[in-house]
């Protein structure tokens, strides 16, 4: 039961923001691999990963999302967080993600700061 | 008085596969609902009851097609007990508390999380085998 994530790139505001559709699972791996890889050959300082709403985040897409934080950390590039649910936030809270990634309200919100 | 749903009990079987354990969660949070647990509460046992049953597939039942999981979930005296089963030798009780800037670090493996995620999010969580020798873990959740 292999997801897909469908993961669109968009610059604004000097922000390279990675709209990922879908859950995020261990299956998650190459789509945030290769969307990751995409943006940083654009040589973006500042990338803002935004989620759905609704979408379903295990253990394994955790993983994924801090395996992809190592790199943004080795290329010094600062990270921001959207979209994910209350739940969600209080998860990355609870696994030390808001140690290497702000979490915003909105995408207006992400976009102004991160600006 | 006691709860009119008191003693209630729901059981599902699981085929080995990642991503069946989201049918586990939708009955979780149908039962958790019925039994009036707070909106939060119920997102938090969803993700034990995800949590327990992933592990239970990958690592009890070592990924293997012919086997199954089985989630249990039982309401009595104001708490869901939910006991995850599986086939196999059982989950490590033992996994380390994982450290994410270590992991950022590349110093760790980014392993451990689900662990940590029911252990953080149930109110209490016990690794044990039944009388038949099934592994099993047990975790509760207070009204």
């Amino acid at each position: 039961m292999q997801e897909v994530n469908e993961i669109k790139l968009e610059t604004r505001d000097s922000v390279t923001i990675m709209d990922i559709q879908g859950d995020v699972t261990a299956f998650s791996e190459p789509f945030l691999n290769d969307a990751y890889q995409n943006a940083n050959t654009q040589g973006t300082g500042k990338i803002l990963l935004k989620f759905d709403n609704n979408a379903y985040i295990n253990s394994g897409g955790i993983a994924v999302l801090i395996q992809v934080l190592a790199q943004t950390q080795k290329n010094d590039q600062v990270i921001g967080i959207t979209g994910i649910s209350d739940h969600f936030k209080k998860i990355f809270n609870m696994v030390g993600i808001t140690k290497f990634a702000q979490i915003y309200d909105s995408l207006e919100d992400a976009l102004q700061q991160m600006a | 008085m006691p709860h009119p749903l008191n003693n209630q009990s729901i059981e599902i079987s699981l085929p080995n596969q990642i991503g069946y354990e989201r049918i586990a969660m939708a009955c979780s949070e149908s039962f958790a609902k019925m039994l009036g647990l707070s909106l939060e509460r119920i997102e938090d046992l969803k993700t034990i009851v995800a949590e327990a049953a992933i592990n239970a597939m990958q690592h009890g039942n070592k990924e293997r097609p012919d086997t199954r999981v089985t989630v249990s979930m039982t309401f009595k005296d104001d708490t869901i007990h939910i006991a995850v089963m599986d086939e196999g030798d059982g989950v490590k009780e033992l996994t380390p508390t994982p450290d994410i800037e270590r992991i950022v670090n590349e110093l760790d493996p980014p392993v451990g999380f689900g662990t940590f995620l029911i252990r953080e999010l149930a109110d209490q969580v016990e690794f044990d085998k039944t009388a038949d020798g099934v592994s099993v873990v047990k975790m509760a959740i207070k009204l």
